[in-house]
């Protein structure tokens, strides 16, 4: 009986390590979710972001087997605010999906509105929404929280370790805002251009003006674009331009030929190279506050 | 073959009575019995056939004491010793000329259907020009092919004494003979004795006696 | 063995007198076989399904349409509930709300636009092909699948519906990606798309192109079958970017939310919460709707037992009779086999033989009956059960 008894032991404990590999997955929309999930999971679930490297998350188009591989995670982060636009178009099932932005409906900031037409129909409009909800510390620590009681909700991972994590991150992000806060404050008469709309949040987080172009990203800037920038310089006396990575070569020094002194800040829905998402906004938040002040001292 | 005496009946509760001193059947021998209707004829057919059982007197048939019978012996003794023409010719209509022939097979207890049985029908039929429409119906025959399959009905069980009533009564007076005929030499091919009730008087001269029924007619008792 | 040979060749001599009395025997054993077989399936599958579906939350109003409407997919269009009334459920943390909308239909059966969720609430599995997965594509029921003879790589038109009078919406062409395994319940036949393709099809969500033209439609590529429908919208990877959605989800409107408490207590909870007779929206439990369907049902086949009851002594009388009138017209065979020396006991086992041997070949064509219906019981519920509502 008791020889039995061991046999019977050893095959669940064979059965159990068989099934640990089985580990839950959690699938974030961008890499701010992902880090955030990431933070509070530890080991106890896998993480994924499935957009292949390369690839814009909010233009993403999944094919059916990146479908199928999202429909059977356990829990789906979405960013809400208008951020993925192919979620809208898939099917996903209601129960795993978790949108970190609800209940920030009045945080969120409205784009300008695209009118338009189609068919006998009549004109109608689309108003827009600013999807980069996560360079704002605060917003990014309320998706943290929404993050935080998915899990718990769902038992992937015990409360008290989740709580525990929580209050981490809370603590990075709220350092991260103390730095922002000391760095940016200032710079309410500098003005900022980005290549591409991403700063909404932070802008308004920190008294920036930052505008915006629609630079071909990860490309030198053609002479139309330059002509664009130009412009922004003159009328509206911009002085520090931010990138979104690294630029190509020579694109720094046709910048430098306008006057501008320039800074690269990653919008972080992507993993930034060689850093962390903290680390890559307390590193972006220095290098845009260097650039200002690049451009104070003239 | 058949042996009368003393034979009284009458039915219960009405007024018409029987009686019949003596009469004798021989073998083979063809008996033709006249008179007028009313006069008991079939009756006494009915009595011989132990259908009906006398008051008094004996019915010995072949020997036997048809009267004495109880009703399964006398039943299973009719069936066996006992062939039926009807003037209606009886037959049944949903059944082919070879299952009515073989009917008796089917109902009378104590006979077996068997090859010799069926190899009698189709003899007889044969015999009786009715061996090519033995699958037909009755209604896809004349009337005197009818009576040609009553009476092979009569004689395929063999019996000793074939009675007919009226056999020949419906006919025209052509077919009338050759039924007759046909009745005659079958029954002499089976041996067996014939007691016909018949209006018939043309056809009286065929058989070998005539008994007038007047004879034995009583009226009411006195 | 004779008696059986003589009745045998009667009743076959009679064929056509015999056939009208086994079939008239027959029916009136078949009626109430069937009436009871049917009933019975019909009160099984629907307290099952009732069973399995704890709660729906509707718009006030009747409570067995939504019902119907939300486990049946019947024709009944309850009055719509917002999206927002299953966020609620949601946030409560108390239940899954899975909407259904089933305001639109193809070929003929329902097109019911949900969540994923329903699929693994109803246990469904694909036979063929595989789940939704993108906007616009058609998952189809087994019946769905054998009735159109559609399958995987086929594809669905929405029936052109003026419901809500909508300019410039046209029916949508939906790729048939999946077809599931059949389950005897209505899922099988029910068109399942994601509940954003039926906002598709109600003309909230649109592309900005290609609606397939009257002149497309001439030069073959109709799918549909019906000349009625001569533009209609497909939503392909080349324009599915344009496709959006006016408005907030939260208002975007469902049929019915079935509601998966998580335990007891949450029912119980949830129960309370819609009990305020001035809310806009009531929370119903399928199976006291259906029990009282039931019931009703069942009151009425008490009633059909009686006229079936009635209507058997008439026709039994009726074959009595002509039982009796052909006793009576074989008086003459009769007389003639006991003048050849029949038992009377043989006379009667003739005419019992006769006798049993109708009732005998009557009972087995209603049992036949009767087994055809068993066994095509579910099916033709199923069909009655969409017909009826």
């Amino acid at each position: 009986m008791a020889r039995l008894l061991a046999v019977l032991a050893t095959m669940l404990f064979a059965a159990g390590a068989a099934a640990a590999p089985d580990r839950p997955r959690v699938v974030a929309v961008n890499y701010a979710l992902a880090y955030i999930a990431e933070r509070l999971l530890g080991d106890a679930a896998e993480v994924v972001y499935p957009v292949p490297d390369g690839t814009d998350p909010s233009f993403w188009r999944p094919s059916i087997a990146d479908i199928s591989a999202i429909q059977s995670a356990d829990l789906i982060l979405l960013n809400g605010a208008g951020f993925a636009t192919w979620t809208a178009k898939v099917s996903l099932p209601r129960s795993k999906l978790v949108d970190t932005s609800r209940g920030l409906a009045d945080r969120l900031i409205a784009t300008e509105t695209v009118t338009h037409s189609h068919g006998d129909g009549g004109e109608h409009s689309h108003e827009g929404t600013a999807s980069y909800t996560w360079l704002d510390p605060e917003i990014a620590l309320r998706q943290a929280q929404a993050v935080a009681n998915a899990l718990k909700a769902r038992g992937l991972e015990d409360e008290g370790r989740v709580d525990d994590r929580l209050a981490l991150l809370a603590a990075d992000l709220a350092a991260l805002d103390a730095a922002a806060d000391e760095a940016l404050g200032a710079l309410s008469t500098t003005v900022f251009v980005a290549t591409h709309p991403r700063y909404q949040y932070l802008a308004r987080a920190y008294g920036l003006t930052i505008l915006s172009l629609e630079w071909e990203a990860g490309a030198a800037p053609t002479g139309d674009e330059l002509a664009e920038l130009r412009q922004l310089v003159a009328e509206r006396g911009a002085e520090v331009l931010i990138w979104e990575a690294e630029p190509p070569e020579g694109a720094r020094a046709a910048i430098a030929e306008l006057g501008l002194q320039d800074a690269v800040f990653p919008p972080l829905a992507v993993e930034p190279p060689a850093a962390d998402f903290v680390a890559a906004f307390a590193a972006g938040i220095e290098a845009i506050a260097a650039a200002a002040s690049r451009a104070e001292s003239g | 073959m058949v042996k009368v005496a003393d034979l009284g009946f009458s039915y219960p509760g009405g007024d018409f009575r029987l009686r019949v001193p003596a009469l004798t059947l021989d073998d083979g021998e063809r008996l033709a019995i006249v008179g007028p209707s009313g006069s008991g004829k079939t009756t006494l057919l009915n009595l011989i056939a132990g259908i009906f059982r006398p008051n008094t007197g004996r019915i010995d048939i072949a020997g036997t004491d048809v009267a004495a019978l109880p009703d399964a012996a006398r039943r299973r003794f009719r069936a066996s010793t006992i062939g039926f023409v009807f003037q209606d010719f009886a037959l049944l209509d949903y059944l082919t000329a070879r299952q009515n022939i073989l009917y008796p097979y089917r109902i009378a207890p104590g006979l077996r259907l068997d090859a010799a049985a069926r190899a009698r029908a189709e003899a007889l039929a044969e015999a009786s020009g009715i061996a090519d429409k033995l699958d037909r119906h009755p209604e896809a025959l004349s009337q005197g092919e009818q009576q040609r399959v009553a009476i092979c009905r009569a004689l395929v069980t063999e019996p000793k004494l074939v009675l007919s009533d009226e056999a020949t009564g419906n006919l025209d007076p052509e077919s009338k003979t050759r039924i007759l005929d046909l009745l005659f030499a079958r029954a002499e091919e089976a041996g067996a004795s014939v007691l016909a009730v018949t209006h018939d008087h043309e056809l009286l001269p065929k058989f070998d006696r005539v008994l007038d029924f007047a004879e034995f007619r009583q009226g009411r008792p006195a | 063995m004779n008696a059986l040979y003589l009745a045998f060749a009667y009743l076959r001599y009679h064929w056509a007198r015999s056939l009208v009395m086994v079939l008239v025997v027959g029916l009136i054993l078949f009626v109430p076989l069937a009436t009871q077989i049917l009933l019975s399936t019909s009160e099984r599958t629907l307290t099952a399904r009732a069973d399995a579906t704890p709660l729906i939350l509707g718009a006030k109003g009747s409570q067995l349409d939504l019902t119907m409407a939300a486990l049946y997919f019947s024709e009944e269009r309850p009055e719509p509930l917002p999206m927002a009334e299953a966020e609620a459920v949601w946030d409560s943390g108390l239940g899954t709300p899975i909407p259904v909308h089933t305001a639109f239909s193809s070929g003929g059966f329902r097109i019911v636009g949900t969540t994923l969720d329903y699929f693994d609430f109803r246990d469904l599995t694909i036979s063929d092909g595989r789940g939704l997965a993108v906007l616009g594509e058609a998952v189809i029921g087994a019946n769905v699948a054998r009735a159109l003879e559609r399958g995987v790589g086929d594809a669905l038109v929405s029936a052109p519906e003026n419901l809500f009078d909508l300019d410039g919406v046209y029916p949508l062409e939906m790729p048939i990606v999946g077809v599931l395994a059949p389950t005897n319940t209505a899922d099988d036949d029910a068109v399942f798309v994601d509940i954003k393709t039926a906002w598709v099809i109600q003309g909230i969500g649109h592309g900005h192109e290609d609606v397939v033209t009257a002149s497309e439609v001439a030069a073959g590529l109709d799918v549909t079958a019906n000349a009625a429908i001569v533009e209609y919208q497909r939503i392909t990877p080349d324009n599915i970017d344009s496709f959006h959605f006016h408005g907030a989800e939260n208002e975007f409107p469902a049929t019915a939310v079935i509601v998966v408490p998580y335990d007891t207590r949450s029912g119980t909870i949830l129960r309370g919460r819609y009990l305020d007779p001035e809310g806009r929206t009531q929370l119903v439990e399928p199976a006291g709707v259906v029990g009282g369907l039931v019931d009703r049902i069942f009151r009425i086949k008490t009633l059909l037992d009686v006229v079936t009851a009635v209507i058997a002594v008439a026709a039994l009388a009726a074959v009595g009779l002509a039982v009796f009138l052909s006793y009576r017209l074989r008086a003459g065979e009769i007389a003639t086999a006991v003048k050849i020396g029949a038992r009377r006991g043989m006379v009667l086992r003739l005419l019992a033989s006769e006798t049993v041997t109708l009732l005998l070949l009557s009972g087995l064509i209603a049992l036949a009956g009767a087994a055809l219906v068993a066994r095509n019981a579910e099916a033709w519920v199923g069909w009655l059960l969409a017909l009826g509502t």
